[in-house]
């Protein structure tokens, strides 16, 4: 080894020794970093399944009876478990409802937890956060309300979702009007995560802020926020489709508000877009002709039948098929007279589909 | 020139070729490790509602399958019960000498169905389709081997009608979940065209009814190396150019696209060895070229297990179909190279692969060679040597450790400490003998990519132990 210790090596050389020195203590130190990590893991399972032991049937009871939730003996409640009862009584909170929801808040009131979860919301970690504004929302506790509101503008789309949702779960009006119209702005947000807020809110609390958001936007953040339009009272959808129908010829936010058409308002117009430059807008007039079913109509899709897009003439077809005064026999002298063999194909296809074949 | 200036001036070439590949994947590891810590943060968040959105985006699974005869059925009714509120099956017979059709008709009593079959992508004849009677969501598309992986996908993606396009391969295992986890991006991001996620040995681990029951780790050394390997080229080989979208290959065992996109791009290139990775390369060159916004994304979650080979015959097989394939792929996309409005892609990734994926195994085979001359002509300084040849080994097991640390971190899928220890041995005792061995294979690749070799469909034993 006296070569290894030599003094004349070039620059490189000894630029390389030192890599090699440097690449075994990193490896080492990452050797023994997840060796470590893995008892971690281990050890903290372990512990994990002890707390469960003690501590599920108590989350069970309490859901189950108020009696229980006020008067049942806690397990104690060791310095380290403290994180895994927050997890713990979050995971219960997330999965119920009602007078469930009502008895896990007073046992979490008696277990510390709205402690834990203040002493977590002064941290300035993203998670400890996160963790903190949904067991306030779970809590409906109003007392961080406007932090929690400075926090639904926070750039990390975890902890600003977290905390709409948290908002509108505290005080559901006050929350909706707030979160409904950063809806557009923040595309981040999950969109499932977005319905479930507003469900969880309420038609009857979702709709006239959603129903002003819409109408006030631009053409691309009403297509985008039409998705969210199933969610609000039936008669302020249809109006809102039906304005929207009546004043844009713009082809995403037509096709978004033609998704929604339920009834039978508007449907002049909704019968001269099948003529609409964009083929799908074509394509769900065509489907929305055929769910309001009326023999004026048959004419308009019988002649999408041979429309340059596929999906039109598809959507066409399985409208006629599913059209509720045309019978087996009707269907079948309709496919005879078809000439073109892209409509005679589609029709065979729908009406295969619906056990004509 | 003498061959004194040739070996003076090759030692400088040598240098450059070590400093800057090992650079490279040291900072893919820096930025992987940030990935995937910012991506575990959320990933609870997001997990716990995404069962019981009605948002979530319907999926077309295809399978495209040649002579599956042994495991399709087993295969197909794993994949129909995959957790997810709304997704179709198509099955692509690829013109299957055995009884694979036979046996989807038999086992989920499939009627011959008159679908408008629309080929809007190129592939050899459908001669028909078949809808099950049984399960509303499975189809079955009955076609004339087209000599490809590539063209079955494409006859599948025809057959699909919701907006996501999943392809699979027939014999993958599939995390149940794995849908769920894939799909985030696009709920995410709706510039999302491509997500690719963690595909896993399977070598070694338990498979019953299509499900991977347990995880271990195989017997065998060659797949045993590839276990390591898979988790280096993974979690942080991917990981680390998807943050700043250059990820260029999203495995060809379980990708999800975006159909619309991939229709427009033309599907998968039958021509192409590696069509997965030329289908990515291509997504990024035709979206760049249309100046549109996209994201091709990378989630690490594990979400397919695929059998890796165990000889030596089918693991130079693939290697070589492999860097013939890259070649190819980036030949078939040069355009990406230097693009002013390229980015990272075009800047970065696409770079790194042509110089230090693509033309590597030149560099390192003759590197052996130049070790050899030096040595046979007297002018090796063997301590020198030793030094650089310590540095090598050594940084090859520092990207292994730091792999193998992400996957502890984040999903440790490997439940026994003692299969920890296994897989560092494994990644010390890989820098004698595989490396260099699949540097030749890769070497051979190269050539038959400029000699321009064909690729047909290839099989691999399956290794994981089934359970049915």
């Amino acid at each position: 080894m006296d070569w290894l210790f030599r003094s004349e090596f070039d620059a490189i050389t000894t630029i390389a020794l030192w890599s090699i020195a440097a690449v075994v203590v990193t490896t080492v130190v990452l050797f023994v970093y997840t060796l470590g990590l893995r008892y971690v893991t281990v050890v903290s399972a372990r512990r994990r399944r002890a707390f469960l032991g003690n501590w599920r049937d108590v989350f069970s009871a309490a859901a189950l009876s108020t009696e229980a939730a006020r008067r049942q003996e806690l397990p104690r409640l060791r310095r380290v478990d403290r994180l895994d009862l927050l997890e713990e009584w979050s995971r219960a909170r997330s999965v119920v409802d009602g007078s469930a929801a009502d008895n896990l808040n007073i046992l979490a009131v008696r277990a510390g937890i709205p402690e834990l979860a203040a002493g977590l919301f002064e941290q300035r970690r993203v998670q400890s956060q996160i963790m903190a504004v949904q067991t306030f929302g779970y809590l409906r506790d109003a007392s961080h309300y406007g932090a929690i509101a400075a926090l639904v503008e926070s750039p990390s789309t975890a902890l600003s979702i977290t905390a709409a949702t948290s908002l509108v779960e505290i005080d559901p009006a006050r929350g909706v009007a707030l979160v409904v119209p950063m809806i557009a702005a923040r595309r981040d947000w999950p969109r499932n995560r977005v319905s479930i807020l507003l469900r969880e809110a309420g038609t009857d609390i979702v709709s006239e802020p959603m129903y002003r958001t819409i109408r006030s936007a631009n053409n691309k953040d009403k297509t985008y926020l039409l998705q969210f339009a199933r969610l609000i009272e039936s008669e302020v959808r249809d109006a809102l489709v039906e304005e929207l129908i009546r004043e844009t010829n713009d082809a995403a936010v037509l096709t978004a508000a033609l998704k929604l058409v339920s009834g039978y308002r508007g449907v002049p117009r909704i019968a001269s877009l099948t003529q609409h430059k964009a083929w799908y807008v074509r394509m769900q007039a065509a489907k929305v002709l055929g769910r309001i079913g009326q023999q004026e109509h048959l004419a308009i899709l019988e002649s999408l039948l041979d429309d340059p897009e596929w999906w039109v003439r598809y959507r066409a077809a399985q409208s006629i098929a599913s059209l509720p005064f045309l019978g087996p026999n009707e269907l079948r002298r309709l496919q005879g007279r078809q000439t073109d063999p892209f409509a005679v194909d589609i029709l065979q296809q729908s009406f295969a589909e619906v056990g004509l074949a | 020139m003498t061959l004194e200036d040739f070996v003076l001036g090759g030692q400088w070439v040598f240098l450059a070729y070590f400093v800057g590949i090992n650079l490279g994947y040291l900072m893919q590891n820096v930025v992987a490790a940030i990935g995937i810590r910012k991506y575990l943060e959320t990933a609870n968040q997001f997990e716990a509602e995404s069962a019981f959105s009605a948002l979530d985006i319907p999926i077309s699974i295809v399978v495209p399958a040649y002579n599956e005869s042994a495991s399709i059925i087993t295969s197909v009714k794993a994949l129909l019960q995959l957790e997810y509120p709304q997704y179709e099956l198509v099955v692509v017979n690829d013109g299957s000498t055995d009884d694979t059709l036979q046996k989807l008709i038999d086992a989920f009593d499939m009627r011959q169905f008159p679908e408008a079959y629309r080929g809007r992508l190129q592939s050899a004849e459908v001669r028909n389709l078949y809808r099950s009677t049984k399960i509303r969501n499975l189809r079955v598309v009955d076609k004339v081997n087209g000599g490809s992986k590539a063209d079955a996908s494409n006859a599948g993606i025809n057959a699909c009608r919701y907006p996501l396009v999943c392809v699979v391969d027939a014999d993958g295992v599939l995390q149940p979940d794995s849908l769920h986890r894939v799909v985030r991006p696009f709920l995410e991001d709706p510039t999302t065209v491509a997500v690719g996620g963690t595909v896993r040995i399977a070598n070694g681990c338990t498979v019953r009814q299509g499900f991977l029951e347990k995880v271990g780790l195989p017997r065998n050394f060659l797949a045993l190396v590839q276990v390591v390997e898979y988790l280096r080229a993974f979690l942080f080989g991917r990981m680390g150019w998807s943050p700043i979208n250059g990820l260029l290959i999203i495995s060809g065992a379980f990708g999800l696209f975006h159909k619309e996109t991939l229709v427009e791009v033309g599907g998968y290139n039958p021509e192409a060895v590696g069509e997965d990775m030329e289908l990515v390369l291509r997504l990024h060159r035709i979206m760049k070229e249309k100046k549109r916004p996209y994201r091709i994304t990378f989630v690490p979650d594990p979400v397919c297990w695929t059998d890796a080979p165990e000889n030596l015959r089918d693991l130079k097989g693939q290697r070589v179909r492999w860097q013939h394939g890259l070649g190819q792929a980036l030949m078939l996309n040069k355009s990406l190279i230097g693009n002013r409005e390229g980015g990272a892609v075009s800047w970065v990734a696409v770079p790194f692969y042509v110089l230090f994926e693509l033309f590597g195994p030149i560099v390192e085979v003759a590197g052996y060679f130049f070790i050899i001359l030096c040595a046979s002509m007297g002018w090796l300084s063997w301590p020198e040597a030793g030094i650089f040849l310590g540095l090598a080994i050594g940084l090859g097991v520092l990207l292994s450790t730091s792999a193998i640390m992400l996957e502890e971190l984040s999903f440790h899928m490997f439940p026994r400490t003692s299969q920890l220890v296994t897989l560092y041995a494994v990644a010390i005792l890989e820098n004698f003998g595989f490396r260099q061995l699949t540097a030749f294979w890769r070497l051979q690749g190269l050539i038959r990519w400029l000699r321009g070799g064909k690729h047909k469909w290839e099989t691999i034993t399956r290794s994981a132990s089934v359970v049915d």
